[in-house]
């Protein structure tokens, strides 16, 4: 889809610094208030893929200082930006495509605009998340493949599956900003008056912006602003190292060709926002995540005297799971196979020079390709190499 | 949440206890089931009416989708489905307006407004019953919709790529009556940088509307396709019998179909290097050199088949339709700006009653609606099939009951009238993107400020005509 205007993207997820501190402590307070009801926060998803609330947990005598101590929102900031992390380590395992991770991270992203991490492992979902990325990207791949390739049962991410469509509203067209980045440098081609040497700046360019918007994905930017804005924001600081252009011109000149009301102040502060957002990025320590990982297993009830056998059961499971999140390690790195070789990554190259970069400019105001080039919306001559010239 | 505690249907989590007086879960509760209406490979299709005082008897349709064969979770079909209509809206492309999801067994439920007619419906009506041709303003204002619709898409890098007369719907007696509705997404596309080669997805496109480049085996496929069906619905339209009535080699893998490539050769007489310069790299036309090439049909006489004077503004955008080349091909844009349209009679948006005085208006049948298959899919014998009645239908989709209106079908055990349980409403409509669906502890979600307090949103709303560039504007001159 490559109208970003008229999509669910803009429409509904992007926000206002304020809302999505609104949403963060709507989530945390609703986690909060559930260890205080039922002893524990995490949701109960069963077989059927639906949720439900723990029974409430009678305790006689409630000792103060046995109560599981929730997660702050500081803390769930670091529990959601390490599994993050943790997702992109999956992906790159699998060999996925770039645009796998994009759309995984997205989504988890979503995800935990509307749920704490208190209530969902963020394990279980970052997993869920790549997997329902490449069912959405036509990438499919079984979750029984996915689960084995990091030693998970792979159970747990079908039960999950509907869960994270519905969190997600559905809305699962995104866009992110690695393809706006190409888009972009394809147009800076054109500004720059390409020369061979220069030809290799703006390439040493796209891989600085690549990497930079790599740090943007795992801030809260991606909720406040365009992904257009995202990925200049990521090629003006590419271009401090690399000097290729004026890129204040250079955006006088896209904003000119838009004829936006948008003034070059305004779009220079979003810039500096969105600068401000890795700025003050903060990735957890070990020493966080051991704090984290001891607080979140009492509120999974996990040290609590609870007799059931379900509870049992799944406290056998969650240990697993948390002393996997400490070790930081991935299992299983080297038996996901088969897309190490990946036919298809060299297809997706050349596709995304012909196509990608055109439709996902994702700026502002409206897609100024429409009217600088008929790369031709309906004009199917264009968009892709047919019949594989 | 998921404890019995009813609110409204909201709350991620389902609620899976029947309630005691009924065995429909709350969802269905609010339509009055009438029947099933169709059925695919995807699943089925079931026509309801709304029970609630606001939208009153309107009718509804619920494509139910089967959960994926292999376990493997959610169907992709579904979610594909529901993906690209979240993102689309367009008078000429069907609405969906409600997800309703049973987490018994992974099945989603699909809600569109209901249409009760489609063009299979309304060509087989003209061939079997009427016998004489459709009038020409419903043929034009019927393309001019379908072409108008799939502008829309195409600007949105969509390709439906399985057009053909059952999935373009028509709206029935109300406000949209007699409007065009482009359906069934299951197989529709995004173009813009897939991963894989579209062709990996399986070959798409039944056969008689299918492009001669995916016939031939391409690779990369464009809207061109789309086009090309248009052509072909257009010419059907025009004799009410279909144009490339090819024979499908089912056996076959792969997407050659050395049949219906003849058939359009016999009519459109042998593609040339000439006009068609990339036709060399196709690789069926190269490995299969000796059964394409042999015969030889030059003679092209598409004129005479569709009963056009080779100068009319109808074959001649007819012809561009069904040009070879796909690069050549006219698209959706430009046919909308064809002569054709530009001539009387216009088109209108009530394509089945024409405005001039004195032309006939056509009844066309209600769609048949099986009324002994319940939502799980199970049919009991206990009621007789009876059609329903043509009230006041509005609403739009549709897939097909039985091509040969048989809706009887194998039946099993005639005691399951059980509704599956548990099932969750999603709506859209009422919360456009407000976390209502799914709101997890029921708390307010304002998700419409954020449309206020972001600057940047706010700066591109000013912008006038945003998001629709490049969209023809609808012209005075036409009844739309």
């Amino acid at each position: 889809m490559a109208d970003f205007h008229t999509s669910t993207h803009r429409a509904n997820w992007i926000f206002s610094p304020q809302e999505l501190v609104e949403k963060y402590k709507a989530a945390n307070q609703r986690a909060v208030q559930t260890l205080e009801k039922y002893g524990t926060t995490q949701m109960e998803v069963d077989a059927d893929g639906s949720l439900s609330y723990p029974e409430p947990i009678a305790r006689d005598n409630a000792d103060k200082h046995s109560r599981p101590k929730p997660l702050n929102i500081e803390e769930e900031q670091f529990m959601r930006v390490f599994y993050e992390n943790k997702l992109r380590e999956v992906c790159s395992a699998f060999y996925f495509p770039n645009k796998i991770q994009a759309t995984a991270l997205i989504y988890f992203k979503r995800f935990y605009l509307q749920w704490s991490v208190m209530e969902h492992h963020p394990k279980h979902i970052m997993l869920t998340c790549v997997y329902a990325a490449c069912k959405i990207e036509e990438n499919h791949v079984s979750a029984e493949e996915l689960g084995k390739g990091i030693s998970q049962d792979h159970q747990m991410i079908l039960n999950y599956e509907m869960i994270v469509y519905q969190s997600l509203e559905f809305d699962l067209i995104v866009y992110a900003p690695y393809r706006s980045v190409e888009g972009f440098v394809n147009d800076m081609e054109e500004f720059c008056g390409v020369k061979d040497d220069e030809n290799q700046m703006l390439k040493d360019l796209q891989e600085t912006a690549r990497l930079e918007v790599d740090k943007i994905m795992l801030t809260d930017a991606p909720h406040l602003f365009p992904p257009g804005q995202l990925a200049l924001a990521a090629l003006r600081n590419a271009n401090e190292m690399h000097r290729v252009l004026d890129f204040e011109g250079y955006l006088r000149r896209i904003l000119a060709r838009q004829n936006s009301e948008h003034t070059i102040l305004q779009l220079i502060e979003s810039l500096d926002a969105i600068d401000a957002w890795v700025r003050k990025f903060k990735f957890p320590t070990e020493k966080d995540m051991k704090h984290i990982n001891r607080k979140l297993k009492s509120c999974w009830g996990h040290s609590s005297h609870d007799d059931s056998k379900k509870r049992e059961k799944k406290r056998h499971k969650s240990h697993k799971s948390l002393n996997e999140a400490r070790g930081q390690q991935l299992h299983g790195r080297t038996e996901s196979k088969g897309y190490r070789n990946n036919p298809f990554s060299v297809t997706i190259v050349a596709e995304l020079v012909h196509v990608g970069d055109i439709s996902t400019f994702c700026m502002v105001t409206r897609p100024f390709w429409r009217r600088a080039k008929s790369y031709g919306v309906a004009d199917h001559r264009a968009p892709i190499p047919y019949d594989g010239t | 949440m998921g404890d019995g505690n009813n609110t409204s249907g909201r709350g991620i989590a389902a609620n899976n206890t029947p309630s005691s007086n009924s065995e429909k879960p709350e969802w269905l509760q609010q339509y009055n089931l009438l029947g099933k209406i169709g059925e695919g490979t995807y699943g089925l299709v079931f026509l309801a009416r709304i029970k609630s005082a606001t939208n009153r008897g309107k009718c509804i349709a619920i494509k139910k989708f089967k959960q994926s064969k292999d376990g493997d979770g959610v169907s992709p079909t579904a979610i594909r489905e529901i993906m690209l209509l979240r993102e689309i809206s367009h008078e000429n492309v069907v609405k969906l307006v409600n997800v309703h999801i049973n987490h018994a067994d992974m099945s989603l439920y699909l809600a569109f407004d209901y249409a009760e007619y489609d063009l299979y419906e309304i060509i087989k009506h003209h061939r079997d019953k009427v016998n004489h041709a459709m009038n020409q303003y419903t043929v034009k204002s019927l393309l001019w919709q379908l072409l108008n619709g799939l502008n829309y898409l195409h600007s949105n890098w969509i390709i439906h790529r399985d057009l053909k007369p059952s999935n373009i719907l028509v709206m029935g007696e109300g406000e949209e009556q007699g409007v065009v509705k482009i359906a069934d997404f299951g197989l529709a596309r995004i173009y813009q940088a897939p991963l894989k080669p579209l062709s990996e997805n399986g070959v798409v496109v039944t056969i008689w509307y299918r492009a001669p480049e995916l016939l031939l085996g391409a690779k990369h496929y464009t809207s061109a396709v789309d086009m090309w069906a248009v052509g072909c619905i257009f010419a059907e339209l025009l004799t009410l019998k279909p144009l490339f009535q090819g024979a499908e080699a089912k056996s076959t893998p792969n997407p050659f179909q050395l049949d219906q490539l003849d058939k359009i050769f016999k009519i459109l007489g042998h593609p040339t290097l000439e006009k068609w310069p990339t036709l060399a790299s196709l690789p069926h036309w190269q490995s299969d050199v000796q059964h394409i090439q042999s015969h030889k049909y030059e003679n092209a006489g598409l004129h005479s088949v569709v009963h056009l004077s080779p100068k009319s503004p109808a074959f001649d955008l007819l012809s561009r339709m069904l040009e070879y080349d796909p690069r050549k091909r006219i698209t959706a844009a430009q046919a909308l700006e064809h002569e054709y349209f530009r001539i009387e009679p216009l088109p209108g948006r009530n394509a089945l009653v024409p405005s001039q005085p004195g032309e006939k208006i056509v009844n066309y049948p209600t769609r048949p609606v099986d009324q002994n298959t319940d939502f799980e899919g199970t049919t009991s014998i206990q009621q007789p099939p009876q059609p329903v009645s043509s009230g006041n239908v509005a609403g739009g989709m549709g897939a097909h009951v039985g091509r040969n209106g048989s809706v009887n079908r194998p039946m099993p055990p005639p005691s399951m009238q059980r509704m599956p349980q548990g099932i969750m409403a999603y709506n859209f409509p009422s919360q456009a993107g407000v976390g209502g669906g799914i709101n997890p502890g029921g708390m307010p979600m304002q998700r419409n400020l954020a449309a206020q307090a972001h600057q940047q949103q706010q700066l591109r709303r000013k912008d006038p005509g945003m998001g629709m560039t490049g969209y023809p504007p609808q012209q005075k001159s036409r009844r739309m």
